[in-house]
Parts: C-alpha cells; sequence; structure tokens
C-alpha cells in the first residue's frame, strides 16, 4: 500500500522536523513547509492527501491559507493544529472546510488516529 | 483614568485637598446662592412692606392726632364763643342803669353761671373806668380801669378777652370786656372766666403719660398751666409761632435744656382766633407711636428671625447636598476603582492568552521529542531491562506532565475569556447542530450515534455564545466520554420552549441524553462542585462541571441532572430569552 501523502505547514521548524520523523516512522510520506505561502506552492506541484496546518504563522495564517486554497480549488483534508486553544477558529476553520482540530500539545497517537480518518474518508469518496 | 489619580486620592494627597477646596467652595457658593435668591429678596420685600406700612400707620396716627387737636380747639373756641356771645347779648339788651342795680346783676351772674361756673365775677365799669357795680369775690369796687390796657381796648374795639394776667387780684386770671353804649356814652359789662373752669377745659384731656395740652399767647406765655413744661404766666421755651390757619402738626426735637436732652415730641399747634392763643398739645412721640413702632418692631424682629431661619436651614440643606456630591463622587471614584480593576483583568486576560499560546508551542515540541525518544529506544535490540523500564517509566511520567501544563494553559484561557462576556442572538438548534458536528466525527468513529429532536420554532436567545459553546462542548463530551470502550451508545438532545406558565418568564429547554455509565448516587450530588471530578486524572479534557455549573447561572439559566448508574444520565437545561439585568450591566464593550 503506498504510503499516504501528507503535509505538514507549521511556523516552527523543529516542530515540522519532528512530526515528520515521527509520522514517517508510521507509514507516511510527510513534507514539511514552514508559511502559508510555502504550503500552498507546495499544493500546486503535489497531490497530498491530508494536510495539518497551525492556524498562528507570520505571514498568512493558517485561515488565510485555507480561503486562499479553497479559492484556487485545492481540495485536502485538513487538520487544524494549533497552540491557539481557541474554539471559535477552530469553528471558522470548520466552516472553512477543516474536518477537525487538535490542540498542540498532543500526542502523537491522536494525531495518527485523526489522519486515519480523513484518509478513509477521502478514500471512500470517488 | 490612570492608576496613579486615584491612588493620590485614596492617600489624601493633593487631588484630595483640592477636592476639599472645591467641597467648601461648592458649599459657600450654595449658601451665598441661597442668600442672595432667598434672604435677600425676603429683606427687601419685608423692608419695603414694612416701611410702606408703617408710613400709612404714621400717616393715620398723625391724623388722629390732628383730629383730637382740633376737636379740643373746637371745644375751646366753643366755650370763649358762648361765653363773649352771652355778655354780648346781656350788654346789648340790658340798660347801663337797669345793670348798675346790683340785684340784677347778680341775676344775670347767676344766670350766666347756671350751667355750671363759668365766670367767676362780673362788674359794669362806666366809661370813665369807675366800678358802676361788681357781683364777685374780691374787693375792686374803688379800682379804676382808665389806664388799663384792656379798659381802652374795650372801648375802642367793642370787646376785648385779656391773656392771662395778675391784675389787682394778684391771681392769674383773663377777663371778656364787652362795651355798651348808653346815651352816647359807653360803659363796659365785664367778666372774670372762671379761671379753674377754663383750665380744667383746656388741661382735662388725658394724653398719655407724656402728653400735655396748654395755652401760649403770642408772646409765648403760657395761659393754662402745662403738665410738664413750665408754668402758668412763664414764658415757654416754645419758639415763637407765626399765626396760621388750621391744625399744624409736626415733629420736633427740643434743643437740650438744663443739660438734659428732651426726648422727640409730637406737637399739634392751632391758633383761636379770639383770642388769639396757640393750643399746642404735645406728645412724645415714642409714647404716640408706641403701637407703630412696637408693630414695627414685631415685623422687623420676625423678619429678621425669618431671615435667620433660612440662613440655618439653607446651611443645613447646602451642607447635606455637599455631602451627596461627596459621597457621589466617592461612589465614582470606587467604580472608577472598579473599572480600572476589569480593566487589569481584561488586560492580564489577554496577557495570558498570550502566554497559553506561546507556551503550548513548546510544550508540542517537548512531545514530539519524547516520542522520538520513545521511538529510539523501541529500535535499540537490547536494552537493560532496568534501564528500559526506567525510560518508559520517566516518557509516561513526562507526558503526564505535559498534558497537566496543557490543562493548565486551557484554564487560563478559559478564564481570560470569561472576562469577557458578548451577548449576541443565538439560534440554539442551529448552534447545537455546530457544536455536534465538531464532534460527531470522533464519537461516530467510537460506534456513538447523535439523535436530535430539536423544536421548529424555538426562538432565538440572546446570550454569549462563546460561553455557550464551551458548555455544550463540554456536556456532549463528557457525555462521549462516558461511552467510551463500549463500542456503542446514542446522545439525544432535545430542545423545547417551555411556555410561560405560574407567571414565570418563557425558557428554551435543552436534554443532553446519554446511554452512557451514568453516575453513582454517591457522586450525584456533588457533580457540580468545584475540585470534584470522577476521571482519573490527566484524563479530563473538557470543562469542569462547576464551570458549566457557573456560566449557566450567569447567563440567567439552571441545570439539572439524573442518572441511573450503568444506564444513562440525562441533564435538563433551562436559559432564559434574555440575559439577566446585571450581566447586561457588566457588559465591559
Amino acid at each position: 500500500m503506498n504510503r499516504p501523502k501528507v503535509l505538514i505547514v507549521d511556523d516552527e521548524e523543529i516542530f515540522v522536523q519532528n512530526m515528520s520523523r515521527l509520522l514517517g516512522k508510521r507509514g507516511y510520506e510527510v513534507t514539511g513547509v514552514h508559511s502559508g505561502q510555502a504550503a500552498i506552492d507546495a499544493m500546486e506541484n503535489n497531490e497530498f492527501e491530508v494536510m495539518v496546518l497551525d492556524l498562528k504563522m507570520p505571514g498568512m495564517d493558517g485561515l488565510m491559507t485555507l480561503k486562499t486554497m479553497k479559492k484556487l480549488g485545492r481540495s485536502v483534508e485538513t487538520l487544524i493544529l494549533t497552540g491557539h486553544g481557541s474554539i471559535d477558529t477552530a469553528l471558522d476553520a470548520v466552516k472553512l472546510g477543516a474536518y477537525d482540530y487538535l490542540t498542540k500539545p498532543c500526542a502523537i497517537e491522536q494525531l495518527v488516529a485523526k489522519l486515519e480518518i480523513a484518509l478513509r474518508n477521502r478514500r471512500t469518496q470517488p | 483614568m490612570p492608576v496613579s489619580k486615584h491612588d493620590e486620592v485614596a492617600n489624601g494627597g493633593p487631588i484630595e485637598r483640592k477636592r476639599r477646596d472645591r467641597y467648601r467652595r461648592l458649599f459657600r457658593r450654595f449658601v451665598l446662592l441661597a442668600v442672595f435668591c432667598s434672604i435677600a429678596p425676603l429683606l427687601a420685600v419685608g423692608w419695603a412692606i414694612n416701611r410702606h406700612y408703617t408710613d400709612i400707620a404714621e400717616t393715620r396716627m398723625f391724623s388722629g392726632f390732628r383730629n383730637e387737636v382740633g376737636y379740643h380747639h373746637k371745644i375751646i373756641e366753643m366755650f370763649l364763643k358762648e361765653l363773649r356771645s352771652k355778655l354780648s347779648l346781656v350788654a346789648w339788651t340790658h340798660s347801663r342803669e337797669h345793670l348798675s342795680n346790683p340785684a340784677n346783676l347778680n341775676k344775670i351772674f347767676e344766670l350766666i353761671n347756671q350751667k355750671g361756673g363759668t365766670i367767676t365775677d362780673l362788674g359794669v365799669i362806666d366809661h370813665e373806668g369807675r366800678h358802676l357795680a361788681y357781683i364777685g369775690p374780691y374787693d375792686l369796687m374803688d379800682k379804676n380801669y382808665s389806664r388799663s390796657f384792656w379798659f381802652r381796648e374795650a372801648l375802642e374795639k367793642g370787646i376785648y378777652i385779656s391773656d392771662m394776667f395778675l391784675g389787682f387780684r394778684l391771681e392769674p386770671h383773663f377777663i371778656i370786656a364787652v362795651a355798651g353804649s348808653h346815651n352816647g356814652e359807653k360803659w363796659i359789662l365785664r367778666a372774670t372766666v372762671d379761671t379753674e373752669a377754663f383750665r380744667s377745659l383746656v388741661e382735662n384731656v388725658q394724653i398719655g403719660k407724656t402728653g400735655e395740652v396748654y395755652l401760649l399767647n403770642r408772646e409765648g406765655f403760657f395761659q393754662t398751666n402745662p403738665r410738664f413744661s413750665g408754668h402758668i404766666m412763664e414764658k415757654s421755651s416754645f419758639p415763637l409761632e407765626q399765626i396760621h390757619e388750621g391744625i399744624q402738626v409736626k415733629t420736633v426735637e427740643p434743643e437740650p435744656e438744663n443739660g438734659r436732652q428732651e426726648p422727640t415730641q409730637v406737637m399739634s399747634l392751632a391758633w383761636l382766633s379770639e383770642p388769639r392763643w396757640l393750643l399746642v398739645v404735645k406728645q412724645d412721640h415714642s409714647e404716640a407711636f408706641n403701637d407703630v413702632n412696637h408693630a414695627n418692631y414685631a415685623v422687623l424682629v420676625f423678619l429678621h428671625l425669618s431671615a435667620l431661619t433660612i440662613l440655618i436651614v439653607s446651611v443645613f440643606i447646602s451642607r447635606h447636598m455637599v455631602n451627596l456630591i461627596r459621597r457621589q463622587d466617592q461612589e465614582a471614584d470606587i467604580l472608577n476603582r472598579q473599572l480600572t480593576q476589569a480593566g487589569k483583568l481584561a488586560s492580564i486576560g489577554q496577557l495570558s492568552a498570550g502566554v497559553a499560546h506561546e507556551i503550548n508551542n513548546p510544550l508540542a515540541v517537548i512531545m514530539t521529542e519524547l516520542q522520538i525518544v520513545v521511538d529510539a529506544a523501541q529500535e535499540v535490540p537490547e536494552m537493560d531491562k532496568a534501564f528500559g523500564a526506567q525510560l518508559h517509566g520517566s516518557a509516561k511520567q513526562i507526558f503526564m506532565q505535559i498534558q497537566r501544563c496543557k490543562q493548565i494553559t486551557t484554564n487560563l484561557l478559559r478564564f481570560s475569556r470569561r472576562t469577557e462576556s458578548m451577548i449576541e442572538t443565538v439560534h440554539l438548534n442551529k448552534f447545537i447542530k455546530e457544536v455536534i458536528g465538531l464532534i460527531e466525527r470522533e464519537a461516530t468513529t467510537s460506534g456513538i450515534r447523535f439523535s436530535t429532536d430539536l423544536d421548529e420554532n424555538l426562538p432565538a436567545i440572546l446570550s454569549d455564545p462563546s460561553q455557550l459553546q464551551q458548555v455544550f462542548l463540554s456536556l456532549i463530551t463528557n457525555a462521549v466520554e462516558s461511552m467510551e470502550g463500549r463500542g456503542h451508545g446514542s446522545i439525544t438532545i432535545r430542545t423545547r420552549l417551555r411556555d410561560s406558565a405560574e407567571g414565570l418568564s418563557p425558557k428554551i429547554r435543552v436534554e443532553i441524553a446519554d446511554t452512557g455509565n451514568g453516575i453513582s448516587t454517591d457522586h450525584i450530588d456533588s457533580i457540580f462542585d468545584p475540585y470534584f471530578c470522577a476521571k482519573p486524572a490527566g484524563r479530563s479534557a473538557g470543562l469542569g462541571l462547576s464551570i458549566c455549573y457557573g456560566i449557566i447561572r450567569q447567563l440567567g439559566g439552571d441545570i439539572a441532572v439524573q442518572s441511573n448508574p450503568g444506564e444513562g444520565t440525562e441533564f435538563f437545561i433551562h436559559f432564559p430569552l434574555r440575559p439577566p439585568t446585571e450581566l447586561l450591566q457588566q457588559m465591559v464593550r
């Protein structure tokens, strides 16, 4: 089975690095970027099945990134992963198409569980 | 408001002193206002009216005085006139011969004196001044009057009334002499007026304690005996008056006499026509105007007492008002301080929100590093058992502590958001569906079904959406967790409008029922208590039920719970359509 392609977007480099390593060990092919713009660029050239998106980033923040992607017609299951514990923004993100959210810090297992849900959904849809 | 200012107020610094000065000035201004607006007009009007009425009273007094004098004047005039007429009549209707007979003269004498003594003697005198006949108590038959002034005046003028004089009898008396004619020869009928009778007529007027009446001749000699001013036939110190018609009333301040200052007097002066005597009636001004002055003083005393009362009352009222103002200011100070405090809290809230966000990121990194270490440890082929156990133990502990830090920041964030209540229109049904949407995906993987029974006609309510979110999220999360590990379960959410019954306002009723483990009867009474948690440490991720309870109560609602252990739990929540007024007043925005 081919490894699912995951895009992680977070401005904290070491977090992205560690996540890539941990998810890589658990069977995912992870690409990490550090800004909203970089995420949009990455989406241009690659097909990702799930995106793990941080909300608070300098420059284009998470919501902006989502909006822009929607405008560009890019569809990808998005999981919000934020240290920003506010439910308002989570709701906003859900309205913009994110399917779930998690607050940092979270156990890797939790993240994996949510990724699997997304992948299952995506794979069952035509 | 800068923090330093209200601290200065509290400490009695320069601001407090300025405040006190301000109050003092305000107080003075109030009192001055009262004085100008009430006392001054009162006094002005009072004085004016008093003056006006005093003038009226004085005028009346004077005119009363004048009337009295006029009356008295008339009486005296009439007495003299009557006597004169009688004598004239006798002289014209009787012959000298007839009257020279003492018996006849006596008869006339008695007739004249019939209605009380008016003349003390009566005499007939020939043109040479010799007595022809005399009726009277004095021995005057051999007296000759040819050189007497009155005799010559009487012969010349036909009638003569004298001033008081001593004459041959050496007693003050005055005479009326009427001339008659006999065969071309003139003769005089002379009568002496009864001094006593006349004097009593003049003087017997009671004019208070200081009043006196007397007659003065043209040279200023007393013709009667005044009560105080002198003696009959003495010269009065009264300045000579011009002869005038009618009655003159005037106020006189006499010159100091013998080193004594006589009080101010009211004098009434009227000239008799024949003889030319001045009738003087006088009284101490103070006695004459006693009543008027009395009334005057009474009014003035009353007026000034009233003014004083007004002053005192306005001082008290002003003080009371200034105190009220001071108290208002103090309350305003307190409110301002509270406002500042609330502002501080809000700042702290915002600060803590920032801190919470910042802390979560490093925590996340720690978590990933921990995971990497654990992963790496698993790949070590032969790890020392003790070391491995220690590693895993410590890893677990680190994991739990990270969760704990997360819980702390979560609570901090929730605290910071709770200081800002924002009231909006909330459509509960839509709201609940959104919240379910947030949880649904995770829940359905555990085999939990959601079902809703929402009243379509549920009215929108005014409440705080973020706090409502937290409450529902928390309750539903609890419900989900209560069914963990089972693989099946259902959560039912029902909304109803509870009508206004029994005089209570309408409320929205929300029921959240689950088929989970339920709450044991031991715990059910304290589940809303703070610090009570039935879950193992580190597992709870939702708001404590006590916070839920607090939020619901603050929003004006209430929450109740029913549970059957092993079967399920049901929460009943009521929301008012509008938040309570205290909440609305607390709104900072």
